[in-house]
């Protein structure tokens, strides 16, 4: 297995810049995903990687040898994609032991190929269909096809595209979870591009965050859930997503406000100030700022909690089995905050006027690089 | 007209094909029902039937006491909403929306204040004048269920209406149906394959899965006491864990490992004929007690095999030490004990969070 690095790689398509100026490293035996909504360039820093797409500039590197010039056979990656490809004339048998018949690399004995993919294809629930056309197969079924011939063999690294993304929602879990499994029995290297941030959270142990072509983080899942450098990747972990509010920074003697509405004020923590005004932006002669909290960390009561609690009325309740979503209507975005049932009970009516609290150690401040309103 | 009786309902499609099979289910006034299942389960075919898309093979539907099976669905007064949109295409969002109003004949100016309502309550304002050709997925699935509910319908029905819609617009729209429920007032029946989004929204649940009704009841009913393996399994994320075990007695069932036999006491009856039987035990992943050590002679160990990262909580995967190395998934939430790949964890089950079940059925009966 290999490590992976791309250093200053950007890509153009045309005058299109698809790629900009991207440097990672996906270590050896490393879960490495990259996450981003559809159109970031996921895919093409993937096929760069593959050597199907020339890199315009920069450089990629297996085991610190560059490999710009290899062509993709000469890489030795593994690759699934979103789209099955499959031989349609082939069984799943053949379509998955194809890789291991390419004449480059050796001819294995009759017994050994059965055996290796039998064993991948068990491993991935499909040892049933082995003898089957992929006409016969479900799009789930032969999204795990092209997974088994992709995992069959043992290249330098594992090229995985949205492997799971045609799964239903059941399947997808546990296909998830064998693939994590097989990440560690194995030992393997694997890049992996998904636009679903729960995949990425749960597989990798480094993720990247691509926004148009350009990295917005980089760390390990904790990192980037706990510690969002932008609100971009703030919104995109999260069920429901990370609250964002706009508010203006208001002084009150020597204390500091975030005040994003008449009833809503709240005295800002010392140690968050700086952060707050650094990010601040002029609006109308006003200064505003960005922050950013989980549903998890805000409290919701009757009474007041501390004095820098507020109140707002209720819009809508959503129970779900261990916990509630308080939903409220800021002018110009929603609120979501969870209730975990052991902890209160949650039998706020519509329209009742609540107390909120925010757990300040949790609080984050942004620049605005995104829109928030309401959808 | 808001109280929704079926009575015992087929439809069965050429070929002898059975879309639902003997279904029988009370939906009451003002409630939320939400119709879950697997696709292919029967969900839309019922749905369809209820607002008159589709004939009714065998048994009855009624609205408010009264016999349906032979009225068209404009003379049901039902508020439908789909998947795909059905929208038409050569109007604007304006007029689609206003279209089901001066069907009925309303005035214009009735008809301006009722689209400008509910375009707020579902944040259409600023792309009313548009065509639905210029609207992504997710905007043309809202402006078909503003055009729905519009018209304040005594029952609305709704199959996946938000299925195209990103993750987060999904959050918002949650929110803004069981506002719009609530505000109205009617009864609505909710098609979903998605127990997560079925939970949120609803008051009760009908599970449906090969054209038969699983289970109905409220989201408690279905999570504690779930009547069949399959509603175990369908409801909750991540599923149900399933573990081979035996009977002991009538309060007792027991796990064979490899440190010798595991026995654990169920709240609940069970058929005594069961006692000395092969069973299988469920436990839910939220309600399985994990700890780093040995803390009761009935703890299981397993060896912690995959542990997947979910932001406020963690997934383990554990192999216990049971003959068949069962797969145990367990919920760990931030905040809690963190274990490392291979360790060794030890789990517990309370008497009140374990199910039994035979090849199909759930055995325990509480209260």
């Amino acid at each position: 297995m290999a490590e992976v690095r791309l250093k200053n790689v950007s890509k153009y398509y045309g005058k299109k810049l698809a790629v900009n100026n991207i440097s990672f490293t996906c270590k050896e035996k490393e879960f490495f995903s990259i996450v981003g909504p559809t159109g970031a360039g996921k895919t093409t820093i993937l096929k760069m990687i593959a050597g199907i797409e020339p890199v315009s500039s920069g450089n990629v590197y297996f085991n610190n040898r560059i490999v710009n010039k290899l062509p993709p056979q000469d890489r030795n990656v593994s690759m699934a994609f979103e789209s099955y490809n499959l031989y349609p004339h082939f069984t799943v048998y053949d379509n998955i032991a194809f890789p291991l018949r390419a004449p480059y690399r050796g001819k294995l004995s009759q017994e050994e190929e059965r055996k290796q993919v039998v064993e991948i294809a068990d491993f991935l629930g499909i040892g049933e269909l082995l003898d089957r056309k992929p006409q016969y197969l479900s799009g789930g079924q032969k999204q795990r096809v092209g997974l088994a011939r992709a995992l069959v063999r043992k290249p330098e690294v594992y090229l995985l595209d949205e492997p799971i993304a045609h799964l239903d929602a059941r399947l997808k879990f546990s296909t998830q979870t064998l693939l994590k499994e097989f990440a560690t029995e194995y030992k393997s290297t694997i890049i992996y591009v998904t636009h679903d941030y729960r995949e990425a959270l749960a597989l990798s142990d480094k993720m990247v965050v691509l926004r148009k072509g350009v990295i917005e983080q980089l760390g390990t899942p904790e990192e980037l859930y706990y510690t969002p450098a932008t609100d971009f990747v703030g919104r995109l972990t999260g069920e429901p997503p990370i609250n964002l509010i706009d508010g203006e920074i208001v002084m009150r003697g020597k204390e500091t406000f975030f005040k994003a509405g008449d009833n809503f004020a709240i005295p800002v923590q010392q140690d968050l100030v700086d952060l707050m005004k650094r990010v601040a932006r002029q609006e109308e002669g006003k200064r505003i700022t960005r922050l950013g909290i989980r549903c998890d960390n805000i409290e919701l009561s009757r009474k007041k909690i501390s004095k820098n609690s507020f109140q707002l009325p209720v819009y809508a309740i959503a129970h779900e089995v261990e916990s509630s979503i308080v939903t409220f209507e800021l002018k110009d975005t929603f609120l979501y905050a969870r209730v975990r049932e052991e902890k209160a009970s949650c039998d706020y009516d519509l329209s009742e006027v609540v107390w909120l609290d925010f757990d300040q150690s949790h609080m984050c401040f942004f620049k605005k690089t995104l829109d928030i309103s309401k959808e | 007209m808001s109280r929704v009786d079926c009575k015992h309902i087929w439809k069965i499609y050429s070929g002898d094909v059975i879309g639902v099979k003997d279904l029988t289910f009370t939906c009451q006034h003002k409630e939320f029902l939400a119709i879950l299942g697997p696709s292919g389960g029967g969900k839309s075919s019922t749905l369809r039937m209820l607002a008159g898309l589709e004939a009714i093979s065998r048994g009855k539907v009624l609205f408010d006491g009264k016999v349906v099976n032979d009225l068209g669905p404009s003379e049901r007064n039902v508020a439908l909403a789909f998947e795909s949109y059905a929208l038409y295409q050569r109007m604007s969002v304006y007029e689609n929306i206003a279209f089901p109003l001066k069907a009925k004949g309303m005035s214009n100016a009735e008809v301006d204040k009722k689209i400008k309502d509910i375009a707020e309550a579902l944040d259409l304002t600023s792309i009313l004048k548009k065509k639905p050709s210029e609207l992504a997925g997710g905007h043309q699935q809202r402006v078909s269920l503003a055009r729905a509910l519009v018209r304040k319908p005594s029952l609305t029905l709704l199959d996946e209406p938000i299925s195209h819609m990103d993750q987060r617009v999904r959050a918002e729209m949650r929110a803004r149906i069981r506002r719009i429920h609530n505000e109205l007032g009617n009864t609505t029946i909710y098609v979903t394959h998605d127990q997560a989004e079925a939970i949120s929204l609803c008051d009760r649940l009908l599970i449906l899965h090969e054209a038969e009704l699983q289970q109905i009841g409220t989201v408690e009913e279905i999570w504690n006491q779930p009547k069949t393996r399959f509603v175990a399994f369908f409801v909750g994320e991540p599923a149900m864990n399933f573990i081979d075990g035996k009977v002991d007695g009538p309060q007792q069932v027991s796990i064979p490992t490899t440190e010798g036999k595991k026995t654990f006491k169920f709240s609940g009856k069970i058929d005594p004929k069961y006692i000395g039987t092969d069973i299988t035990i469920g436990v839910r992943p939220q309600e399985t007690k994990i700890t780093p050590s040995k803390e009761k002679e009935a703890s299981i160990p397993g060896s912690v095999k995959v542990i997947e990262f979910q932001g406020g909580r963690t997934f383990l995967t554990l192999e216990l030490s049971d003959p068949k190395k069962t797969e145990v998934k367990v919920v760990v939430l931030a905040g809690a004990t963190k274990y490392k790949m291979r360790d060794t964890a030890w789990l517990e089950f309370s008497p009140e969070f374990i199910h039994l079940f035979d090849e199909k059925t759930a055995i325990i009966h509480r209260k």
